[in-house]
């Protein structure tokens, strides 16, 4: 165990606590902000790994931009503030996704934890791989980078597309959610 | 120096996690939360993969950001999607039945629309319903006030 | 003269189109319909005594038919021109009845327009020299008759006797049709004259003549397809009177007579033609002695008398050609335009037109008396009425057929029309001495009162109550309204035909040969005919017919349940259509549908399948994955 293992596994267990109580918990909006915490404690991870770049990318990408939306999108469709049991789908979905969750981590740890197992990584030398990454994107993965860019551009427009399209649903919806719309809820929300 | 086994453990511990993310949420913004956090595991794997000494051409980093970028291209999509369904059906449950009956296709579109649709902030239909009882902005949509008074 | 020609077919087509416009103008259309068929009938006049010996008068011009002459030409002959004036006649004396006789009716202007149609296509065919122009006019009567038996179409009798009509022609129509066709490819050509002297294809001549045979008894009643008929009663007497009298029920006794020469040199349509018309004319004279109403008595009577003009046809021998057939048409024309029109002059005064309701009414009635007297002895061929000549140049000339071996077929026709002679003298003795003897010297009414029979099926026509009921309804609603001038000349003017009609028939090759054997023996037959049956019913004071016994009478008044057996074939038909049907639909189709009901299910799956819920969806998919996954790591490893 070195000082890096026990850091790690500290930062490790701040990741998979927030991830496990982002799917867990009951509000909507505590769901976002532990994936937040998730996330940073993820790019922590990926500085002790001394990727400082990916993680910095991780801080400013995921944390900074993708968790906004994701929290843009709550409010956006009208997420419950305060615990509310209807996010949770049926018990028994939910014991087979956990049956499934575990699943997956025993069918990767039994394949990961072979492949890496006595694997080490020395990143006691004090040096930067930001320069070698950087020489690597722009000279061997530059044209899958560009593809990115216009990846990017498309899924842009995209959204932008799909959010314009216009579905109509003429008297459906006050037919299928009645009291949804109704008055009282309307000056009670004025008020 | 650092075991690569613990990294490669929480990758598989945080996919697991996504998965039942995936499984066990009926809004579909919580359930995009779950699909970020397997992508995450899958970064995770990539950096470990990337640490090994001898990992060719710095394949590890440079994957975990197009990863990264092409996560943000795809939660921008699925947003929208959500957004649009949400306007459509007033709801993002993701355990109800959909309704797949075609739209009437003279239907004309609403007098506001063309303007702001594109605004996020439209996402206010008149008519999806506020179905947790929340309050709407009834003096920016005076129509569906009026409609829904009568 | 060949505008002639045309203008007696045109001009009542254009009558009838003008009555039409004019109908609601009641004088209007009557001076039309009138007006008109008096100048058809001096055009027909014109033509008879100057024919143009023609058949090459153009009507519309020749159709383009490609390898098929179809010429269209009108022609004009002697017997073109008697036929035709004569038709113009009995139309030109029934529109001036009818105007009188349906004085009341709101629907005269249709009426009498109709009538004016009917006239143009019985003209059209008389004057056609085309077999396309024949099947138009014969084809035009075929509706035409339609619309004058159902003239009363309020009642639901009226309208199935029209149907009826209809109906059964037109089964027959189409054998004409064949044959016409027949005829015409065999003679590439449908101009008369060609079809007459082609040579060929003994096929195609038999097929054709056979097939005319056929349509000619659909539209005049020969067994079995008679039964339409006595049903027509239902319409109006002036329609009765003119389908029966010249036109219609005639009109195949004309077409059999142009293709005479075909049919004189084959035999096997010759002795159809002879069988049908014998059984007809003895089967209808039979069933005429015993109806109890006086139109369907006529009907029956029309039914016999149109099988002996045929039956001379049948019989005759080729070199005395088809006169004797057209003679007794002719003289058919006059004495039953007659009879009926007196019959509709009598039932206006009775009330009714059973015959228990007739009794003992026509002794105070002055003219109309003297009018059915002749009428009825021209009918029994008393002489020297125009119905001895007729009916006897047609006996004379089956039994020269008969010798000079035409073999079993005239032999047949012979004693048909002597048995034929004798139930008629029968009949009409019957219906003189029931109307004539005074109802006073008849005593009591006898119990066996006809009238039973009415109370049954509406459907089937039958018996004592009358058959033109519209005529009885109107006597009661207007009163017994006086009989105008015209109307009255126009009966008597009839009845002085059937007396010297004979003279028309002078210019006829072989229209009045009367043997004197055979002109002694059919008198001796009618006298004692008369006699037997004036002895039988005691001087008149007892109905012939009630000897019969009823459960005989009854059944042959409604004609032995012929019309249950013509529902009958339709029904067959029906049904073997609906059969076709079903074995399209449930056999034939049930390929294809089957198809179509598995694409259909398959869809409602991929829908079902669609339509679910996405965290179920979800939740299969991450099994099947996992489900893979741990699969595939087992292999690995």
């Amino acid at each position: 165990m070195t000082t890096r293992d026990i850091v790690f596994t500290a930062v490790g267990a701040v990741t998979a606590l927030s991830a496990l109580l982002s799917v867990t918990t009951k509000q909507v909006v505590h769901a976002a902000l532990w994936l937040l915490v998730c996330l940073g404690s993820l790019a922590g991870a990926y500085l002790v790994l001394g990727q400082e770049l990916v993680g910095l990318v991780q801080l400013l990408v995921y944390v900074g931009a993708i968790v906004v939306l994701v929290l843009f999108a709550l409010m956006l469709t009208r997420a419950p503030i305060g615990p509310h049991a209807e996010i949770d789908t049926p018990w028994w979905q939910r014991l087979v996704g956990a049956l499934l969750g575990a699943a997956t981590t025993a069918l990767l740890a039994s394949l990961l934890l072979p492949l890496f197992s006595g694997a080490t990584a020395d990143l006691d030398t004090p040096t930067t791989t930001t320069p070698r990454v950087a020489q690597a994107v722009f000279g061997t993965w530059v044209w899958p980078f560009e593809l990115l860019s216009v990846l990017l551009l498309v899924s842009l427009i995209g959204a932008f597309a799909v959010s314009r399209l216009v579905l109509h649903r003429d008297g459906g919806d006050g037919a299928r959610h009645p009291g949804t719309v109704s008055a009282g809820a309307r000056s009670d929300g004025r008020g | 120096m650092i075991h690569l086994s613990l990294p490669a453990a929480l990758s598989a511990l945080l996919a697991g996690i996504g998965v039942y993310g995936v499984l066990a949420r009926r809004n579909a913004v919580l359930v995009l939360i779950g699909v970020e956090l397997i992508l995450n595991a899958a970064n995770l794997l990539l950096v470990t993969a990337g640490s090994r000494p001898g990992a060719p051409l710095s394949a590890g980093p440079v994957l975990t950001l197009f990863v990264i970028t092409i996560a943000a291209a795809e939660i921008t999509v699925a947003l929208a999607i959500i957004l649009v369904m949400f306007r459509r059906t007033g709801h993002i449950d993701l355990t109800a039945v959909p309704d797949l009956t075609d739209d009437e296709p003279d239907e004309p579109d609403d007098p506001d629309d063309p303007d702001d649709a594109g605004d996020p902030g439209d996402a206010e239909d008149p008519r999806a319903a506020d179905r947790d009882g929340h309050p709407r902005d009834a003096t920016r949509e005076p129509a569906a006030a009026g409609e829904a008074l009568a | 003269m060949s505008w002639i020609v045309r203008m007696i077919v045109v001009l009542p087509a254009l009558a009838a189109l003008a009555g039409l416009l004019t109908r609601r103008q009641r004088g209007l259309a009557a001076a039309v319909a009138v007006s008109v068929s008096a100048y058809v009938a001096v055009l027909g006049l014109i033509q008879w005594i100057a024919p143009s010996r023609t058949a090459d008068i153009d009507s519309v011009g020749s159709l383009p038919l490609g390898d098929l002459s179809v010429p269209l030409h009108l022609l004009s002959d002697r017997v073109s021109g008697l036929v035709a004036f004569v038709v113009a006649l009995v139309v030109l004396g029934i529109q001036v009845f009818t105007a009188w006789y349906l004085r009341d009716d709101p629907r005269y202007g249709q009426f009498a327009a109709t009538v004016s149609l009917f006239a143009a296509g019985m003209l059209l065919l008389v004057q056609s020299g085309d077999l396309v122009l024949m099947l138009v006019g014969w084809e035009v009567m075929g509706w035409c008759s339609w619309l004058l038996i159902g003239h009363d179409s309020e009642r639901a009798a009226a309208r199935r006797a029209a149907y009826k009509a209809f109906i059964v022609t037109r089964v027959a129509d189409i054998a004409m049709v064949v044959g016409i066709v027949a005829l015409s490819v065999r003679a590439r050509s449908t101009d008369l004259m060609a079809v007459l002297t082609a040579t060929g294809d003994g096929t195609l001549l038999t097929i054709g003549l056979v097939g005319v045979v056929i349509g000619v008894a659909g539209k005049s009643g020969l067994v079995p397809f008679h039964d339409w008929l006595p049903d027509a009663m239902e319409g109006p007497t002036p329609a009765s009177a003119l389908i029966h009298a010249a036109t219609m029920v005639a009109a195949g006794t004309y077409v059999i007579a142009r293709l005479f020469s075909l049919y004189a040199g084959h035999d096997g349509a010759r002795t159809l033609l002879a069988v049908l018309t014998a059984v007809t004319m003895v089967y209808a004279a039979l069933l005429a002695l015993v109806q109890t109403d006086l139109k369907r008595m006529l009907a029956y009577s029309t039914l016999s008398q149109i099988a002996i003009m045929l039956s001379a046809l049948a019989a005759a021998p080729a070199e005395l050609g088809p006169g004797a057939g057209i003679a007794h048409l002719v003289g058919h024309a006059f004495f039953k335009a007659l009879l009926f029109l007196g019959a509709g002059w009598l039932s206006v005064l009775a009330g009714a037109t059973a015959v228990a309701a007739l009794r003992g009414r026509l002794r105070p009635t002055g003219a109309l008396r003297w009018s059915m007297g002749i009428g009825l002895a021209a009918l029994a061929g008393v002489p020297p009425l125009i119905g001895f000549f007729t009916k006897d140049t047609v006996i004379d000339a089956a039994l020269d057929g008969a010798t000079s071996g035409g073999g079993l077929r005239a032999w047949l026709v012979v004693v048909a029309l002597f048995v034929t002679v004798v139930l008629t003298a029968a009949y009409c003795t019957r219906a003189w001495l029931l109307l004539d003897t005074p109802v006073a010297e008849t005593g009591a009414l006898p119990d066996l009162e006809p009238a039973v029979v009415a109370e049954e099926d509406v459907a089937v026509v039958t018996a004592s109550d009358s058959a033109d009921d519209a005529e009885v309804e109107r006597v009661h609603a207007h009163g017994h309204a006086p009989i105008t001038l015209p109307a009255a000349l126009v009966v008597s003017v009839l009845a002085a035909l059937t007396v010297v009609g004979t003279l028309f028939l002078v210019g006829l090759r072989g229209g009045v040969h009367v043997g004197l054997l055979s002109a002694l023996l059919s008198v001796l037959l009618v006298a004692g005919a008369a006699y037997a049956v004036w002895s039988v019913s005691d001087r008149g004071r007892l109905d012939v017919a009630d000897r019969v016994p009823s459960r005989v009478r009854e059944p042959a008044v409604r004609g032995f349940g012929v019309d249950t057996a013509y529902v009958g074939v339709g029904r067959a038909v029906t049904a073997v259509a609906r059969l076709v049907v079903a074995l399209d639909r449930d056999v034939v189709d049930a390929y294809p549908r089957a198809a179509a009901v598995v694409a259909r299910a398959a869809g409602r799956a991929g829908e079902r399948s669609h339509r679910a819920v996405p965290s179920l969806s979800l939740l299969s998919l991450l099994v099947g994955v996992v489900v893979v996954a741990v699969l595939g790591v087992a292999a690995w490893r």
